[in-house]
This record gives structure tokens, C-alpha cells and sequence, in this order.
């Protein structure tokens, strides 16, 4: 037997048999038992499920066709669509707000939004807009005067509060402590030499919040705020326990008449979803636009790998 | 004006700082004329980038005198006690100082240009068409003429770096502070950034530098501080303290480095 040092010299020997040459074969990944497995299961269940939405008559395709644009239900969409909007909007700016006073130097002040913030986020929304709505018992009259003088007006709480105010008011606030954090988060995610080559520039505190740290904490806080924005989007179904016209309501006040139950909350449901598919592609944009300036905003050299990417299986 | 004398000057007693029961900086003792360059060399550890730091006002001492431009950094001086000054008198001491860091932190979300202005334009109110003029006449002077519109990203270290020099000079800072320039740079791109710092010591302005380039050191300064574990070991004249280091602790850390 000749000795050699060539580890490919047994590959030699093979090719003089007509295989492929070392260097230029193929890596090949055997596809496992178990891929197999889960597709058979998961064809299965998707069997199973088209086939009772086909064959169970209870569902009465015919009537969510019927009712799906029935202007009781578009006006209720528009409805849920604006309250999402309008408490977005205030959620948003009123967060922003509270964030800032949790980063104050005064401590009093960062006490007072962090209780804020745990009242907020501890105690249910559905439980909150119900108070909101049942604000008049606490505080019947609501007296709006100018300190120090006679000029004063009274006000009837239970008229001014009406469903749709205390929604707006419910779901705004709840949703400004959510945003805080966020907001906070975003504020945290900012680079400590950046803090301090504003300082050593003797920025003030409010110049560095707009210029520094607020932009550089945006690619934190515009993916998180689009997932809330879809989130509320379904919140505001809640606000139907006050009786205010949104999706949901709308569909109960068919149902309510009709009895059709199942197929208008179907009705409400697929508006729900294509809406929530709707907002979710401007969302995986923003997202993967901000993944890009994340990289950038950053020192750093860019990352090469993205979530996706670590979270499935080596190749 | 009294403290028209001290312009450019760094002075500090009997100076402290600990970060909880670690001594940092003890009893440190430090007289910089103005015009005059100071490389501050030594180990990693041994304080000289806490040193800068708390020059610039980002760390709080805790004991000692330390005078900047000829006033006392931070605080005022009462008969019992240094009573804090209040944010914004703490600012403005510090625009009279600048800070080059060894990461850059060049702001991420401007442009090279946007970041040399600013400071005149966000702090000192400068208006903003004098201050594009001028920072780019600061940015030509750094080498980097034409750069103006990059990103930090889309620049180099080295770049950078001369970005993050022309950002700080555009305060007419009377005293600058480098806490390793070059340490974070490529080998190659230490030349470029060196060269601007030399342009700079030619001219006139106060440095202190805390760095790990001898050849640099013995070349441009005029007092090389060797420090270890928080102390002053050694300080004179390069050529003395490298050449000719008197302390047992100089000795090793030069045999190591060169």
C-alpha cells in the first residue's frame, strides 16, 4: 500500500470509477422524519377545519354575505376606525409626555408618572372605561372658573361624559401609559457616549431630548407604536359595554333583532382581520425600514443577520 | 476680568474620585499652562481617561480643587463649601471646553456638517448660515472638504474621528480634552487623525490627551504624565519620563508598550 499525504487521494481512486471529483461535489441536508410528520398533521387539521366551515350549516355563509356591508356595520367600522385614530393620537402624545417626566431630574415628578404609569398598566381597561363612564358619581359637578375670581361655570358631568368621550378618555389614557413605556424604552436604547457628547457640548436638557435623543430612539419607538395601533384597533371592541357605536355594536344590535348570533359576529370578526392585515403591511415596512436605521443610528457596523434569520434552525 | 487670567489653563489639587469604594483618582495634582500639551499615558485602569472625564465636567470629583479656564469646574466656592452650580452655568463652563472620545459619538441622526454646527447652532444660538460656513471651513480643515453631506456611518474611523474634532473646535473651546482618539481606529487610519491633533498643537491650543502612542507623545508633547492605578507616577518633558524614566513602575509599563 502506497502511503500519501493527499487527503483527496481516495477520491482519486473513486474518480478513476467515474465519480464526481471531491471539490466539486454537492453538500446535501437530509430532510428529517419529522418535517414529514408535521406536514401530514398540520394538512390534516387544516382538512378538518375547512371542512366544518363548509358542511355546518349553523355558520350561514349566506347572511354574513348579507349583513358584511350592511351600513350599520360600515358605519360601525368607521366608527372603531376613528376611535382608533383619536386614541392613538392622544395616547401617543399624552405617552410622550408622561415619558418625559419619568426621565425629569425632579424626583417628585418621576414619582408621580411612574404611579401613572402602574395605575394604568395594573388595572384592567375594561374595568377603566367603565369608571370613565361612570365618572359622574364620583364628581356629579364640575365646576370650570378662573382661580381667585367669581367668573365660574358649572357643569354637568353626566352630560358632558358621554359614552363616546369616556371611551376616548379611557382608552387614551390607558394607552398613554403603554406609550410611555415604550417611549421610555426608545429613550434608554440611546447610546451613553451620545448623552455625553451633547453634554460636553453643553446642550440643555431640552435640546438634547429633541435633537439627541428623541430621533435616535425613533427606530425603537415607530415599530412598537404600530404594533399598539393595530392592538388598539381591536381594543376599541371594549368601548361596545358602553353602548358606543363601534364594529362590535353595531353587529350586536343586528344580532340583538335578527338572532343570527354567530354569523354577524363572523361579519365583525372578518372586518377585524382584513383590517388588522391591512395595517400589518405599512407595519412589517416600518419595521424593516427601522431595522436598516437601527443599524446606522448606531456605531457599530451594521448586523448581519436578521430576527428571522437567528431564530430559525442552522443550515 | 478675573477669569480672563486662567483662560486655557488646567489646574487641580489634592483631586478625588471614586466610583463606591474603588479610588480611581487620589490626590492628583496637575498644572497645564495655556498653549501647553499634555500627554497622559499609562495602562489601561490607571485612571487617565477618568482624569479627562471629570475635566470635561462628566464625572463629579469628590474631593480637591480643580480649576478649568481659571474657574472652578461645576461648583463655587464658598468659605465651608463647593456649592453645585446650576445647569446651565455648568453648560456654559462647558463650551469653553471640548471633549474628543474615543468612540466618536458623532451624532448618528445628523451629517458631518450638521454635527460641526452643532453645537454653535443648538447651544450658542449662532445663526445657521454663518455656521454652515464656518463648519465647513472646519470640516477643510480637518481634512475633510466635500464630506459635508456624509452620515457618520458612511464615513471611516479616521474620518469620523476628524469630524468629531472639527464638532468640538467649532465652540472655540480654549482647553480640548482627548480620551484616545486613535484607540478605536484601524492601524491605518491613526496617521490622519494624529496629523490633525499635531495641526492643533501647532496652533497654539491647550491639550491634554490621554493616548498610547508614544511616537506621538515624545514627537508633539510638551508634558508627558505617566499614570498608574489612580496616581500620578512620573510627569516632565517627554524626552525625560520616556527617554529617561526615573520610577521603577515607568520603566515597565514602557518596556511593555514599546
Amino acid at each position: 500500500m502506497t502511503s500519501t499525504t493527499d487527503p483527496v487521494r481516495a477520491d482519486r481512486d473513486n474518480q478513476k470509477l467515474g465519480g464526481p471529483d471531491a471539490t466539486s461535489k454537492p453538500r446535501v441536508h437530509r430532510r428529517g422524519a419529522l418535517e414529514y410528520v408535521a406536514w401530514a398533521a398540520c394538512a390534516l387539521v387544516a382538512f378538518g377545519v375547512i371542512r366544518t366551515l363548509l358542511t355546518n350549516e349553523n355558520y350561514q355563509w349566506d347572511v354574513v354575505a348579507q349583513y358584511v356591508t350592511a351600513e350599520t356595520v360600515l358605519r360601525g367600522l368607521v366608527m372603531t376606525v376613528v376611535l382608533t385614530i383619536l386614541c392613538m393620537t392622544f395616547g401617543a402624545l399624552l405617552g410622550l409626555f408622561v415619558a418625559v417626566l419619568r426621565v425629569s431630574p425632579l424626583r417628585p415628578v418621576r414619582i408621580l408618572a411612574g404611579a401613572y404609569v402602574t395605575f394604568f398598566r395594573g388595572t384592567p381597561v375594561l374595568v377603566q372605561l367603565i369608571f370613565w363612564f361612570n365618572i359622574a358619581a364620583l364628581y356629579p359637578n364640575l365646576a370650570i372658573g378662573i382661580p381667585f375670581t367669581d367668573v365660574s361655570q358649572d357643569i354637568d358631568v353626566n352630560r358632558l361624559i358621554s359614552a363616546t368621550t369616556a371611551a376616548v378618555i379611557g382608552l387614551s389614557l390607558n394607552q398613554a401609559a403603554y406609550q410611555a413605556e415604550i417611549f421610555r424604552g426608545g429613550f434608554a436604547s440611546v447610546d451613553k457616549g451620545q448623552i455625553e457628547a451633547a453634554d460636553s457640548l453643553g446642550m440643555s436638557r431640552g435640546t438634547k431630548l429633541r435633537r439627541i435623543i428623541v430621533p435616535q430612539s425613533m427606530p425603537t419607538i415607530v415599530p412598537a407604536t404600530g404594533n399598539q395601533f393595530i392592538g388598539m384597533f381591536k381594543e376599541t371592541s371594549l368601548v361596545s359595554v358602553l353602548g358606543v357605536g363601534e364594529l362590535l355594536m353595531s353587529v350586536q344590535l343586528i344580532y340583538a333583532r335578527t338572532y343570527q348570533t354567530i354569523p354577524l359576529l363572523i361579519v365583525a370578526c372578518l372586518w377585524y382581520l382584513f383590517m388588522t392585515l391591512l395595517l400589518s403591511y405599512p407595519q412589517s415596512q416600518i419595521e424593516k425600514k427601522f431595522s436598516r436605521t437601527r443599524a446606522r443610528v448606531s456605531n457599530d457596523p451594521a448586523p448581519g443577520l436578521t430576527q428571522t434569520e437567528l431564530m430559525g434552525e442552522a443550515k | 476680568m478675573s477669569q480672563m487670567n486662567g483662560e486655557g489653563t488646567v489646574h487641580a489639587r489634592g483631586l478625588r474620585k471614586s466610583f463606591g469604594d474603588r479610588v480611581v483618582l487620589d490626590s492628583i495634582d496637575l498644572d497645564v499652562a495655556c498653549g501647553e500639551i499634555v500627554c497622559i499615558i499609562g495602562p489601561s485602569g490607571s485612571g487617565k481617561s477618568t482624569l479627562l472625564r471629570c475635566i470635561d465636567g462628566l464625572e463629579e470629583i469628590d474631593r480637591g480643587v480643580l480649576r478649568v479656564n481659571g474657574e472652578d469646574l461645576g461648583f463655587r466656592e464658598t468659605p465651608t463649601s463647593y456649592q453645585a452650580l446650576k445647569r446651565k452655568e455648568v453648560a456654559a463652563q462647558r463650551t469653553r471646553i471640548g471633549m474628543v472620545f474615543q468612540s466618536f459619538n458623532l451624532f448618528p441622526n445628523m451629517t458631518a456638517q450638521e454635527n460641526v454646527m452643532s453645537g454653535p447652532v443648538l447651544v450658542k444660538g449662532a445663526p445657521k448660515a454663518e455656521s454652515r460656513r464656518r463648519a465647513d471651513a472646519l470640516l477643510t480643515s480637518v481634512g475633510l472638504h466635500g464630506h459635508g453631506d456624509h452620515y457618520p456611518w458612511q464615513l471611516s474611523g479616521g474620518q469620523q474621528q476628524r469630524v468629531a474634532i472639527a464638532r468640538s473646535l467649532a465652540m472655540d473651546p480654549q482647553v480640548m480634552l482627548f480620551d484616545e482618539p486613535t484607540s478605536a481606529l484601524d492601524p491605518e487610519r491613526v496617521g490622519e487623525v494624529l496629523a490633525v491633533m499635531k495641526d492643533l498643537a501647532q496652533r497654539g491650543m491647550t491639550m491634554l490627551i490621554a493616548t498610547h502612542e508614544m511616537g506621538f507623545a515624545r514627537e508633539v508633547a510638551d508634558t508627558v504624565i505617566f499614570m498608574d492605578g489612580g496616581l500620578v507616577v512620573e510627569q516632565g518633558k517627554p524626552a525625560d519620563v520616556l527617554g529617561n524614566p526615573q520610577e521603577p513602575r515607568t520603566c515597565k509599563f514602557l518596556e511593555s508598550v514599546l
